[in-house]
């Protein structure tokens, strides 16, 4: 599909995108890891490629937004979207891509019947953290919590 | 997901099943295995799904604008034989990869390679399913003289040699054919199902969706193996090598172009609203995306090879390779995997029997050309008997014996029927169920 040059398209994500995601997860990590991404996608592939908007800008993979869609855990028992991976490559910060991204995402689950979104962020990460609440995220009443395995 | 999901009747449940046993023996070890490989997936089910909320109206071809046919009466007499033939096609693929896939299962060096392969086969005998619901579950006898119980006993007959369509018909000689075939012909299919999502027929344009998302899955257990191959060649590991993934895909590219049917062909698909792209648009956008496979392998054996590239230094060295012919520290652009030539080693479409090479380059001698196709194929596939037709056929038509239309036509020989079960006993697959007497009155 042709589309003006420069601009954002959305499109589920597929296993030729493995490539470009490695890259710009090394590009925000600083670590090459291709064996981990190749197990994810494959992973988020099996569930339902739709629910995993990527981003190109004039070819080039740009971004990824990795979801999942559930029902019945930590006693919530309506189906509810779970946004779990998502990563914009660093040049291209700023230009609306994670909020698209995160549109065609929401689009996609409320279809497949999501009433709520949830995710996990943590405390240090003030960029995420403001990317999601500038999306509409709020603070949830469930509290993640966890422990060491001795 | 919003689908509705539904049995076959008894007796072709039971088809499905019995040819299961014959032709995929492994299908047993899924489900023992699936939460080993395939953790907080949903179970597997033998059944066909049908998207719920698809449009009601045509979206493309003469009909377009009108509402989407339900049955198959609605249909124009010419227009339903193409659909049957479609879908009859369609169902043959299925059953036919996964008597492809059988046969070289047990090679995978990986477990996880055969347990995604497994999958893969087990998704493919749901799809067969999907067309058999297709076919059994609407009167048909509008277009054909064939009762449902005979389309399913005809395809349930076809081997690998009588399928519709040339690539089911070739054996693999290697667990690497599970894998490229996966990333190749699959990735055919993927096409397919996306054109096909446009149906003018309803129940055929709901089949599509649920397959599609199974087949992402697909090329994945294709590509996903292949890059760890490839680093690992790119390590020195010598039991899967450049060369042999090469010549796969050598062997398998022409099939998989042939499979979108002659590049000046495919309006009728758009007329009557089955597809939305014609057959050489297809194919082009086709070898587009195996293009993008190559250049993400040649990357990642680049990266193994010099850790300290980055991605794009790593696309930027390939690209580079590749353009100038040309060796960087040890790596020649030999050692990089490349896409042949459109037009090499067809046998049907505009380029069929043309005799041009992996590259482009023009043979004008028989025996030359066969040459140049030992050089490039895998070696067990050169003593194949689709080879040996092949080249026979060849030289018919470059001796002016027969014409490459007519070669093209004959290319398979098809042999429908004739593969009954092999039980002692039994002769069909579909086996009618007894007739039960009413209770009678005392």
């Amino acid at each position: 599909m042709n589309s003006a040059p420069g601009s954002v398209v959305i499109r589920p994500l597929s296993e030729l995108d493995l490539g470009r995601i490695t890259a710009i997860d090394e590009r925000l990590t600083g670590v090459y890891k291709p064996d981990v991404w190749e197990r994810r996608v494959v992973y988020y592939l099996r569930r339902d490629p739709e629910a995993c908007p990527v981003a190109e800008i004039d070819g080039k993979v740009v971004g990824f937004m990795f979801t999942d869609l559930r029902s019945g855990e930590f006693g919530l028992e309506e189906t509810g979207g779970w946004i779990e991976r998502f990563g914009v490559d660093p040049d291209y910060q700023g230009r609306s891509v994670g909020r698209r991204m995160f549109e065609s995402a929401q689009e996609y689950l409320r279809g497949q019947g999501a009433t709520v979104l949830r995710t996990l962020v943590g405390p240090a990460d003030s960029d995420l953290a403001g990317f999601l609440r500038a999306v509409g995220f709020q603070n949830a009443p469930l509290q993640a919590l966890e422990m060491s395995v001795p | 997901m919003n689908v509705d999901q539904t049995t076959l009747p008894k007796k072709f449940h039971d088809a499905v099943l019995h040819w299961q046993r014959h032709h995929f023996p492994d299908y047993g070890l899924l489900p023992e295995m699936w939460h080993k490989y395939f953790p907080n997936d949903p179970e597997f089910c033998l059944c066909a799904k049908m998207e719920v909320g698809m449009g009601d109206t045509i979206e493309v071809g003469d009909q377009k604008g009108q509402p989407r046919m339900l049955e198959p009466s609605e249909m124009l007499e010419d227009q339903g034989r193409h659909l049957l033939s479609i879908i009859r096609a369609q169902a043959s693929t299925e059953f036919g990869s996964i008597q492809q896939h059988e046969v070289t299962l047990s090679r995978a060096q990986e477990d996880e390679d055969r347990f995604w392969v497994l999958r893969v086969m087990a998704e493919e005998l749901r799809h067969g399913y999907q067309m058999f619901h297709l076919l059994t579950s609407q009167d048909w006898s509008a277009v054909t003289d064939q009762s449902a119980e005979d389309m399913v006993e005809e395809i349930l007959s076809m081997r690998t040699g009588s399928h519709v369509l040339d690539a089911f018909n070739i054996d693999y000689d290697s667990f690497v054919d599970n894998v490229v075939f996966a990333a190749v012909i699959d990735r055919v299919g993927k096409y397919q199902l996306a054109m096909q999502k446009v149906c003018a027929y309803k129940p055929f344009a709901q089949s599509m969706p649920p397959m599609l998302r199974e087949e992402a899955f697909h090329l994945a257990a294709g590509v996903v193996p292949l890059r760890r191959w490839v680093q690992r060649a790119a390590q020195g590991y010598e039991l899967v090598t450049m060369n042999a993934i090469q010549r796969s895909l050598d062997k398998w590219v022409p099939r998989g172009l042939e499979m979108f049917g002659h590049e000046k062909g495919g309006d009728s698909n758009i007329r009557f609203g089955f597809k939305n792209l014609k057959n050489a648009e297809a194919q082009s956008q086709y070898f587009e995306e195996l293009q993008k496979v190559v250049a993400d392998l040649n990357t990642r054996y680049v990266r193994a090879r010099f850790p300290r590239l980055s991605h794009e230094e790593a696309e930027a060295l390939v690209t580079r390779l590749l353009a100038d012919r040309t060796k960087f520290e040890g790596v020649s652009w030999e050692d990089l995997l490349t896409l042949p030539d459109r037009r090499y080693f067809r046998r049907k479409g505009v380029p069929a029997w043309t005799m041009v090479g992996t590259r482009g380059e023009s043979f004008e001698e028989v025996d030359a050309y066969v040459k140049h196709l030992a050089a490039t194929l895998p070696d067990p596939y050169l003593h194949s008997r689709d080879m040996r037709q092949y080249v026979e056929t060849l030289r018919d038509v470059t001796a002016g014996r027969i014409t490459a239309d007519l070669a093209s036509k004959k290319t398979p020989n098809l042999k429908r029927v004739g593969g009954v079960c092999p039980c002692s006993k039994s002769v069909r697959w579909v086996v009618e169920e007894p007739v039960t007497a009413p209770p009678t009155a005392a």
